[in-house]
């Protein structure tokens, strides 16, 4: 009896263009766009090319030795070069080339060192942190010989040496990638539309709101039976999509999810279920029609996604901070912190702690939808 | 008594759907319930199903108190749903198959079935269509297939023709006799009067959730003080000659407007020989003649002053 009304209620859902299209095709798309939209920040980030200066080489410039020593140390070609140097033999040349745009800055030498720009930006930003810094050290210098010479040995060993005072600590081995959330969350989002095969179950299942359900309802099988065989089917077509889904973002899109892969699966089942009874309780709980159902089922849907960081990445965190209410008893923003955590934690504590409380929220939902649904007369057809 | 139905009271808010209604039927019948649309006819087989909370009354089916969870008398009875209750998605042979699948659990029998049930509503050449391929009348019998596949012993048929072409609908007329033939009671629920008329044995007929009348067919009509009804097509009829036919046996009433004389009889035999004997002796030439026999909705006028489908 299980395999038969399962396999055929398995037949029924997938069958169901519509909602696949929705459950499945719709989720791809997404994954895809939010691929080529976020290829820069996945990893894949733009060398760093050396900022365009100009030095006038006038006699302060080829006098201050030290400063010479500096610009050269950081336009040396290399991993670490910082500034692109041109040296012009006068003030109006260099200016010439900050107006052709060929440099982001003129660095002039006199009693002090002066920087000239024709427009502020990310590069002119950097020549000035770099002078800046260059100036603020050469005073601390030279104000330490001026007032103890004896220490000259002990300050030019220290400033060889660079030394942090904070300590880096590894809770992963992984990198911080903002533009992961947005996958994750998109996986939540496919998760919580299992809720549309939720929804068709009920309706499927009850004779005030559907022929099928009042032929099924006159039937000699147990109500009980009827709703697992049902939940069973739409279980796993939710979960098959959204193993579709994480196979297309791991193995085509190159998205990482850690090296466990066991708990990304449990994640995955566990959103399903959360999914699938989100669908029950609405279509068991609204009274309105199919049409109105679908339209609640979507915008609960999107809402939590968006919550979790579907469509802005700092949302999440945010949440968090302002309403962190609303982080544990949103669905979407347990699964999508519960990928998040799989891949940047290395302790399981924060995965167990949203696995179990998606888990409370699904049953709940799954209880109260089967108290309605068990019910075996209708007040009206 | 397969079905026993005992003051059945069924409020929707202030609406009476059914005020103390009782019915019973007896095994091998075609039971008709027939009544106008909002009669209760569908609210009766609702409760009978156990779908539906009832405030009064009591349902036995097969002589057992009937619930929800009945499965022993829910597994002996088909039921055709008003509306037509399949999945689109599944097939003609895998609808059928499903909804057999929850009485029979055996599946070389369920196959043996299935096919059975396929040729009996003729969608031999269906069976791998989707619903949605299907015509409205075909897709009234997959809905009936559905129903009956398990052979039950009782089946409940709820305007199983509603929507349905002339040659669907004989079909279905047919099979139903057919079922009736191989032993299964049925219930049939209908606002045709024509369809119940040919087809049941028995018929009731409700009104805001009252019998009306019960009985056969002859039984009912036998009720009412109409009998037989003459029409006759006459170019030229005098008042006397209406006068006197009026005076004829087991005459009710006679009246002749727009070139027709209409007689209504009471009882009688060979009423159209006599009348046309009179109408040749008076040299008065006549066209087409017509004879009508009482109908179900000519009870249902005299019980109710309305008309059927009012």
């Amino acid at each position: 009896m299980f395999m038969h009304l399962f396999s055929y209620r398995l037949k029924c859902l997938a069958r169901d263009r519509e909602v696949v299209f929705w459950t499945l095709i719709f989720p791809l798309i997404l994954a895809t766009m939010f691929y080529f939209a976020f290829d820069q920040l996945m990893g894949r980030q733009e060398t760093f090319s050396p900022v365009r200066a100009a030095v006038v080489a006038s006699d302060a410039y080829r006098q201050n030795i030290a400063f010479r020593q500096a610009l050269g140390a950081i336009s040396e070609p290399g991993e670490g070069q910082l500034i692109e140097l041109t040296v012009t033999d006068d003030e109006r040349e260099a200016l010439r080339l900050l107006e052709d745009g060929a440099v982001a800055g003129v660095i002039t030498v006199g009693d002090s060192v002066g920087l000239t720009v024709g427009q502020s930006g990310i590069e002119q930003s950097i020549l000035k942190a770099v002078l800046d810094e260059y100036s603020h050290r050469y005073a601390t210098v030279t104000g330490i010989l001026r007032e103890s010479p004896a220490i000259a040995g002990e300050l030019i060993r220290e400033l060889g040496q660079r030394r942090s005072y904070t300590k880096q600590i590894s809770f992963s081995s992984a990198e911080p990638d903002t533009a992961l959330n947005f996958f994750y969350a998109l996986i939540a989002m496919t998760c919580l539309y299992g809720g549309f095969w939720g929804l068709r179950n009920t309706t499927d299942m009850q004779a005030d709101l559907s022929p099928q359900g009042a032929r099924r309802s006159a039937a000699p099988t147990h109500k009980l039976g009827v709703v697992l065989y049902d939940l069973a089917a739409a279980l796993t077509i939710s979960l098959a999509e959204v193993m579709v889904l994480l196979a297309y973002l791991m193995l085509v899109l190159r998205v990482s999810f850690g090296n466990e892969s066991w708990y990304v699966l449990l994640t995955s089942l566990v959103g399903c279920i959360a999914g699938v009874s989100l669908g029950a309780f609405i279509g068991t709980y609204v009274r309105k029609s199919e049409g109105a159902k679908t339209g609640i089922l979507i915008g609960t849907s999107m809402t939590m996604s968006f919550l979790a960081g579907l469509m802005i990445d700092t949302m999440k965190d945010m949440i968090a901070r302002k309403a962190p209410v609303l982080s544990y008893i949103n669905p979407a923003a347990l699964i999508t912190d519960a990928f998040y955590s799989l891949y940047i934690f290395e302790s399981h504590r924060r995965f167990f702690l949203n696995i179990g409380l998606l888990l409370l929220i699904s049953s709940s939902m799954c209880i109260l939808s089967f108290l309605r649904l068990r019910r075996d007369r209708y007040a009206s057809l | 008594m397969l079905v026993r139905v005992q003051n059945l009271v069924k409020r929707y808010g202030d609406l009476l759907a059914l005020d103390h209604f009782s019915l019973e039927v007896g095994e091998g019948e075609i039971l008709g319930l027939l009544g106008p649309n909002g009669s209760g006819k569908t609210t009766t087989i609702n409760c009978i199903l156990s779908l539906l909370k009832y405030d009064k009354g009591v349902i036995e089916v097969f002589g057992r108190p009937m619930a929800p969870d009945a499965y022993e008398s829910k597994r002996n009875i088909g039921v055709v749903m008003q509306n037509v209750a399949v999945f689109q998605e599944l097939r003609v042979d895998e609808n059928i198959d499903y909804f057999c699948g929850m009485y029979v659990s055996d599946a070389k029998t369920r196959r043996r079935l299935v096919d059975e049930a396929i040729d009996f509503v003729g969608l031999g050449e269906f069976r791998k269509f989707y619903p949605r391929k299907l015509s409205g009348g075909l897709l009234r019998r997959l809905n009936i297939a559905c129903g009956i596949a398990h052979k039950p012993k009782l089946i409940i048929m709820d305007e199983p023709t509603v929507a349905v072409d002339p040659q669907s609908r004989n079909k279905i007329l047919e099979g139903i006799r057919e079922l009736n033939r191989q032993g299964a009671t049925v219930v049939y629920t209908s606002h045709y009067m024509e369809e119940v008329d040919q087809l049941c044995t028995r018929i009731v007929i409700m009104d805001k959730g009252k019998t009306l009348a019960a009985g056969t067919k002859e039984e009912l009509k036998a009720m009412i003080n109409d009998g037989e009804t003459i029409s006759v097509e006459l170019y030229v009829l005098q008042p006397d000659d209406v006068a006197h036919i009026r005076q004829m046996p087991h005459v009710t009433r006679a009246e002749y407007a727009d070139n027709h004389l209409t007689v209504h009889y009471d009882g009688g035999q060979h009423n159209l020989l006599n009348l046309l004997d009179y109408l040749r002796s008076r040299d008065l030439s006549f066209g087409r003649v017509f004879s009508e026999q009482p109908t179900l909705n000519d009870v249902f006028l005299e019980i109710t002053g309305r008309q059927l489908r009012d």
